[in-house]
């Protein structure tokens, strides 16, 4: 399959549709750590930091610094744009894969 | 461009899924580790308690008048700790409306039972030993059903109502047939049911 307009770029490369993926099953406002999120995606800190801060430049996810106790934590979230663009990307592959159920 | 980026449509919607399943099984509490040490708990407590106080004061095996109290007591403990351990470690690793509600409901479990202990136990004295034993069992019984029921609600997951509410049905008819036999079908139905559940939520994560 060649590159499609519809398709959002920021979402479709193959490490940020699986951070966005991942970050679409917590429910509305909930957050994970960065560490769990790192484990889930079997991912680098590095590499996994590098896709955040672009997500997070195009207002898709939302990076908070906090503490757990004394334990400074990094909370990931998907942001109301985010989930949305998320919900197109996944509905425009269906649409692409199957033309006829759309129509 | 990654080279990886360049893949069929068929590819990105199964990497989705997967990514999604992954991230669940990642926060959530292992349910083998929330069920299955209160499972073999009431299995084997109960079934204790079945044989040395059996129904109309049966005694089907000459155990020690302690020890049936003593094992369920010390199960209790040890699968209180287990899946207070796990369902804490799983509330810490997320942040928000979730992670505050596994907190509260954690803490209602504590002190719901601690309030019917101390009514129990003012109480418990002046009844006689089987009908003492069927109001502790079938109490905590009955608020094990209703907290697995209320939980359904909170988790959205229908599999804990069924639980919840197979906990109640059995608690009702073990208290209807009396002491000795409330402890036979708590044990069997009460424990299977646990380990069942604990069984069925892992096979619906992995």
């Amino acid at each position: 399959m060649t590159e499609t307009p519809e398709l959002d770029p920021v979402i479709h490369a193959q490490a940020r549709l699986r951070v966005v993926s991942a970050l679409s099953a917590l429910r509305d406002d909930d957050k994970v750590t960065f560490p769990w999120l790192q484990e889930s995606l079997g991912m680098t800190a590095g590499n996994l930091s590098v896709h955040l801060r672009k997500l997070e430049d195009a207002g898709y996810v939302e990076v908070t610094k906090t503490h757990q106790g004394r334990t400074p934590a990094t909370l990931l979230r998907l942001t109301r744009r985010g989930r949305l663009a998320f919900e197109e990307y996944t509905a425009a592959l269906r649409a692409l894969l199957d033309p006829g159920a759309s129509s | 461009m990654d080279p990886e980026d360049d893949q069929a449509p068929a590819d990105p919607l199964a990497l989705i899924e997967r990514e999604r399943a992954n991230l669940v099984r990642q926060i959530a509490p292992d349910p083998r580790l929330m069920y299955w040490p209160w499972g073999f708990a009431w299995l084997i407590g109960f079934t204790l308690f079945f044989l040395r106080y059996g129904p109309d004061g049966r005694v089907y095996v000459d155990l020690p008048d302690w020890l049936p109290l003593v094992v369920l007591m010390l199960l209790f403990i040890a699968a209180g700790i287990t899946t207070g351990f796990a369902g804490s470690r799983s509330v810490r690793r997320t942040s928000g409306p979730t992670s505050r509600a596994g907190r509260l409901y954690g803490i209602s479990w504590s002190i719901s039972f601690f309030s019917l202990s101390v009514l129990f136990g003012r109480i418990a004295n002046d009844l006689s030993e089987a009908q003492a034993g069927l109001l502790w069992a079938g109490g905590m019984v009955a608020l094990t059903g209703t907290l697995h029921m209320a939980g359904s609600a909170i988790w959205q997951d229908r599999q804990l109502f069924v639980l919840g509410a197979w906990t109640s049905l059995i608690n009702i008819l073990g208290i209807a047939a009396g002491p000795g036999w409330h402890s036979l079908i708590v044990a069997v139905g009460g424990g299977a049911g646990m380990i069942v559940a604990g069984f069925l939520g892992w096979r619906r994560l992995r």
